[in-house]
């Protein structure tokens, strides 16, 4: 197996505008496995979305390192946001184009082939503002396949769209991942969503972010909502929510403590 | 899903203008009443009628005095944007220039900038230039403001998606922040273009002999006030087509753009 992203040993430290240090992440050491989709659970502030960052090479680490490798020796980055973040000044097509643009890749049938995956054909010439917010996420998920990055990471990319429209676009993420045989990387604070669409879950403690616990998911890789009322399902769910309960209680121990 | 369901909301239609509509008809209509009515001579407040006779008196040159002014307006207002954006350019793109030109862009901002106008053409003498220089320091400011909001006030991860596909600060610039500031943009340039006819009627008081701005500071010598209302018609009739030419023009560029 190979990694496309190991994280070794890795912290990452603020400097407030005051000049206090703020220690964001600690030793934190984890790797991604080709075509492998990996969750990362925690409570709100613990550096989940730092990680990210630091995976994707747009902020520096102060401490450890992380080995990025790929197939083509181009380490490239796919991102999915908390809000769809897409350009209003481009149409629908023109938004998943970017990427292609940036990286100066010319096969832009691809660009059709996922609008076609997002059932939006019909919509490439639509703007932004004409869009449902979960037609915006569609878009934003194309754009970060478009270009067959070596990995893609997401940050909670589905928070705030209602539940029906959440299960489908999970759905819809897992079916597309496995499709392109993509390997991916989940930001979430939401475990169904971890478990639903990741093999592995790392859960994540309060800031300090460390990881404290790392979570198999043992359902075939091909999943479908069905999956969602099995077993294997809510064994892992289970783990991974006694985990995050019992980081709650320690903070609120902690907090209880303090005169 | 239908194609139809994404059309564009559609604009208000004659109904929603009915009442304005009515209720400048009556007020003109009162106006006119009052005036007959209580016998006020014109030079102390002119009727509609005697106002809309005013142009066909063949004494004012109103379309050669209007073109004045509206070529004063315009030409202050085009230097004014130009010099604005490349300001908030260069503010954006330097925090050093930003911070070496910051001080004097907010002393001329808090100053009523038509103070200086009687003095500005102590310096620079009585001629088109010092005219033109107040439209620019009138229209220039909300374009630097705007603008460089604009250029910098964008979203942070398009920033760190443009990043992380190693996009270069100049990819950033053309495809994130200057799209990005092109309403910021839009909406100094509605302020900029009633500074512009602020200043071109005031740059006319103090240094002219042609223009409205002239024709009304004459008519207050002459006691010609119908005259002056004449003039005023004429810059509210300029002052909405210029905003509506905005409006439209923005619109045409930016589709993608609703404001809220």
């Amino acid at each position: 197996m190979t990694a496309i992203v190991a994280v070794k040993d890795v912290g990452k430290t603020y400097t407030t505008v005051k000049g206090d240090e703020v220690v964001a992440l600690e030793d934190i050491s984890l790797s991604v496995q080709k075509e492998e989709t990996v969750a990362i659970v925690g409570p709100s502030g613990c550096g989940k979305s730092t990680l990210l960052r630091l995976i994707a090479g747009v902020e520096k680490q102060t401490d450890g390192k992380i080995e990025r490798s790929t197939d083509d020796g181009r380490f490239v980055v796919g991102y999915v946001f908390q809000d769809s973040s897409l350009m209003r000044w481009r149409t629908v097509y023109d938004n998943i184009k970017l990427p292609l643009e940036v990286t100066n890749k010319h096969n832009y049938e691809k660009i059709d082939q996922l609008i076609e995956m997002i059932g939006m054909k019909g919509f490439e010439k639509a703007y932004p503002i004409e869009l449902s917010g979960g037609m915006q996420r569609r878009v934003s998920i194309a754009r970060a396949f478009v270009h067959e990055p070596s990995i893609v990471l997401m940050d909670e990319p589905f928070t705030g769209v209602d539940e029906l429209t959440k299960e489908a676009l999970q759905h819809e993420l897992g079916t597309m991942i496995r499709n392109l045989h993509a390997t991916a990387m989940l930001v979430t604070h939401d475990i169904e969503e971890a478990v639903f669409l990741s093999d592995r879950i790392f859960v994540m403690s309060r800031r300090p972010g460390r990881i404290v616990e790392e979570v198999p998911v043992k359902l075939p890789a091909e999943r479908d909502p069905s999956m969602r009322s099995r077993l294997e399902f809510f064994e892992a769910a289970k783990r991974v929510r006694e985990k995050l309960l019992s980081i709650r209680a320690m903070s609120v121990d902690l907090e209880a403590g303090t005169p | 899903m239908s194609r139809a369901t994404i059309r564009r909301r559609s604009r208000p239609g004659l109904a929603g203008y009915g009442l304005p509509i009515l209720s400048f008809v009556v007020g003109i209509a009162l106006w006119e009443l009052i005036c007959r009515v209580f016998k006020v001579p014109a030079f102390l407040f002119p009727p509609p009628s005697a106002i809309a006779q005013i142009y066909f008196t063949g004494r004012i040159d109103w379309i050669g005095q209007t073109l004045v002014t509206l070529n004063e307006a315009l030409f202050g207002l085009v230097i004014g944007v130009a010099v604005g954006f490349l300001i908030a350019l260069v503010i954006t793109l330097s925090s050093v220039l930003n911070k070496i030109l910051m001080p004097y862009i907010v002393a001329l901002q808090v100053l009523p900038k038509v103070a200086i106008a009687p003095i500005l053409y102590i310096i620079l003498g009585f001629s088109n230039t010092s005219r033109i220089l107040l439209i620019v320091i009138l229209t220039f400011f909300p374009i630097v403001i705007n603008t460089s909001t604009g250029l910098t006030d964008v979203d942070r991860n398009l920033v760190h998606l443009l990043k992380s596909l190693g996009a270069s600060d100049r990819t950033v610039f053309w495809k994130v922040r200057l799209p990005n500031s092109l309403p910021y943009f839009f909406d100094g340039l509605k302020i900029g273009v009633s500074g512009a006819l602020v200043g071109a009627i005031v740059a006319e008081f103090v240094s002219s002999s042609s223009g409205l701005g002239f024709l009304i500071l004459n008519s207050q010598y002459t006691f010609n006030t119908t005259a002056a209302f004449g003039a005023f018609v004429i810059l509210t009739v300029l002052g909405l087509v210029l905003y509506a030419g905005v409006i439209l023009l923005g619109r045409r560029l930016m589709p993608w753009y609703r404001p809220n």
